[in-house]
């Protein structure tokens, strides 16, 4: 009996063992390999016009000594910081409507669908689009002069590293949205009604209940955007007439013009930045034991 | 009370406006895709409604300064690839998924290292395969290096689909046709699956537009057959045309083409189990 059972479990493991063998497989041959590959290219020695294996720490030490490169890490990290406060606070108050005040399952539904569909146009061109409305003669200018607001047309909103954020904010609030709704969605309404049966303020059951437990999303849409904006340059090369120059700016840059060591340089160290910002978003709550 | 009702009220307009702050752009572009051509230019005024750049898009118009969108080629192989990418990665995404259902060691590790491929930027893949294939001597191509990745970015969102359709499945009727001496393949065709469906088109459709519309991973890895997204981004480096708004409608329309038979499937599948549900039930009676 204890025999047969072993020779089950061995068959039941060795089933899980074949289910998760070429998933598995295909991570490490396509995923951990190729990011394995970038990390030992980062120290290949390069010249003009090809990359050969002596190891250096050439393009490291070219890369931290040169301003434009160092600028552009700094920038990324500051459009970063910006757009992710940005769509955690205009996203929020929506995510609230959404998952807290509107009851009927079916409105949430349509709402949050009705948030999705400009996904389905493709990402370039929707980025292209704020080109007609932030331009001089744009939408905007020409709407707010209409308005008699403004005399002349600010010519600030294009082609700026407020263009680029601007952008980057209507692509990626949506993924802040969705999961703080959800988690807000899940409270449980007898929660609220006993806070305010117990004569809890609006703002005291914000503050005590709604926002602890809407934590979670926050952090997984916080991740969502990072990932996203870090990893970022087609917004900014498509908006800001290459002005503004992101780390994943010079990677492009850099393969364009065959420097792979280089780009690989600036590709660790944006793998090093989105790593140390994913962990740091991890902290603050444990997801695995919130979902 | 009052207050409440109020703050409802606020938040109404403001989701209101956030709404309109998510199609603003998608509007003008859809005004714009009217442009007179092929003289207007992607800006405002409207010098004169016309389709003129929907018959450039679809070759209609007559040679013009404009170079038409290289697109037939190209949205060909964007379709392929996103077919294939949809086939393997829902596959991948279910048995990776199925393996979750019973607890192992490293269960931990095997998760993370399957989200992590929807979490690494996608240009850090795409040097890190980019430098590989250079390096191994093999060519760059949109079948092969640029497919793989595709598949290690959507096979995780198929596997949380499929991990989460999996949490709320009833065991015991699996077990049940086990006990019958059913086969586990058999089984799986006429018990598991029929009940997991409705993930499995979910787990489909996101990966099929994911990678219809994947850029950084495929931008170094596609070679010089280019798909949909990275013919587009070669017109930023020149001037813009209104072809382009009109393409982004034309697409646009067709994304709610699919859209729409997925809802029509999903309803069907629903539909189905529903009526089966009814039928065993009358058959006990």
């Amino acid at each position: 009996m204890a025999a047969a059972s072993v020779t089950q479990g061995a068959a039941a493991r060795r089933r899980q063992l074949l289910l998760l063998a070429p998933g598995v497989i295909w991570m490490l041959l396509f995923l951990v390999l190729p990011l394995a590959m970038m990390v030992y290219v980062s120290f290949w020695t390069q010249t003009t016009f090809a990359i050969k294996p002596d190891l250096t720490t050439k393009s490291w030490e070219a890369f931290f000594s040169s301003t434009t490169y160092v600028e552009a890490l700094l920038r990324t990290l500051r459009i970063w910081l910006t757009v992710l406060v940005i769509t955690l606070l205009i996203g929020y108050p929506t995510a609230l409507f959404i998952g807290q005040f509107v009851r009927d399952k079916t409105v949430q539904t349509v709402l949050l669908v009705t948030c999705v569909i400009p996904f389905w146009t493709s990402f370039l061109i929707r980025v292209l689009a704020w080109r007609p409305m932030l331009g001089k003669e744009g939408a905007i200018n020409i709407v707010l002069m209409k308005l008699g607001i403004i005399d002349a047309p600010i010519e600030a909103l294009l082609f700026s590293e407020l263009s680029v954020i601007i952008g980057m904010v209507q692509i990626y609030v949506v993924f802040m949205v969705g999961p703080i709704a959800f988690m807000l969605a899940r409270i449980d309404p007898s929660l609220i009604e006993a806070a305010r049966d117990l004569g809890a303020s609006a703002w005291t059951i914000f503050r005590r209940i709604l926002l602890p437990l809407s934590l979670p999303g926050v952090v997984v849409g916080a991740i969502f955007v990072s990932v996203m904006v870090l990893g970022e340059f087609a917004t900014a090369s498509a908006l800001s007439g290459r002005k503004v120059n992101l780390l994943g700016n010079i990677i492009v840059t850099q393969v364009g013009s065959l420097k792979w060591a280089f780009a690989a340089v600036a590709g660790v160290i944006l793998t090093i930045v989105t790593a140390l910002v994913v962990t740091l978003l991890l902290r603050v709550v444990n997801l695995r034991r919130e979902l | 009370m009052h207050h409440l009702k109020f703050l409802r009220g606020g938040l109404a307009v403001y989701t209101a406006l956030f709404i309109a702050f998510l199609y603003g752009p998608f509007v003008v572009m859809g005004i714009l895709s009217f442009q007179k051509g092929p003289e207007g230019g992607p800006q405002f005024p409207i010098l004169e409604w016309s389709t003129y750049w929907y018959r450039h898009v679809l070759g209609f118009a007559p040679p013009s300064r404009v170079a038409p969108l290289p697109i037939g080629e190209a949205l060909v192989r964007s379709l392929t690839l996103a077919f294939a990418t949809m086939v393997v990665s829902t596959v991948l995404g279910t048995l990776t998924a199925q393996a979750f259902r019973e607890r192992f060691r490293g269960s931990g590790l095997v998760f993370y290292l399957v989200v992590l491929g929807m979490i690494v930027p996608g240009v850090l893949l795409g040097l890190g395969m980019a430098l590989l294939a250079n390096n191994l001597g093999i060519d760059r191509n949109w079948w092969s290096t640029a497919f793989v990745l595709h598949v290690v970015y959507t096979y995780p969102f198929a596997f949380l689909v499929m991990l989460a359709i999996f949490n709320r499945f009833d065991r015991s009727v699996e077990e049940a046709s086990w006990m019958l001496g059913v086969t586990p393949a058999r089984t799986f065709r006429k018990v598991t699956f029929p009940m997991i469906f409705p993930g499995v088109l979910s787990a489909m459709l996101f990966a099929f537009t994911l990678s219809y519309d994947e850029f950084p991973r495929t931008l170094f890895t596609a070679g010089s057959d280019v798909t949909m997204p990275i013919a587009i981004y070669g017109t930023f480096a020149v001037e813009i045309h209104p072809n382009l708004f009109a393409f982004g409608v034309l697409t646009t329309l067709f994304s709610f083409a699919l859209l729409s038979v997925y809802g029509i499937l999903m309803a069907l599948s629903v539909r189905r189990a529903r009526m089966r549900a009814t039928g065993i039930q009358e058959e006990i009676a």
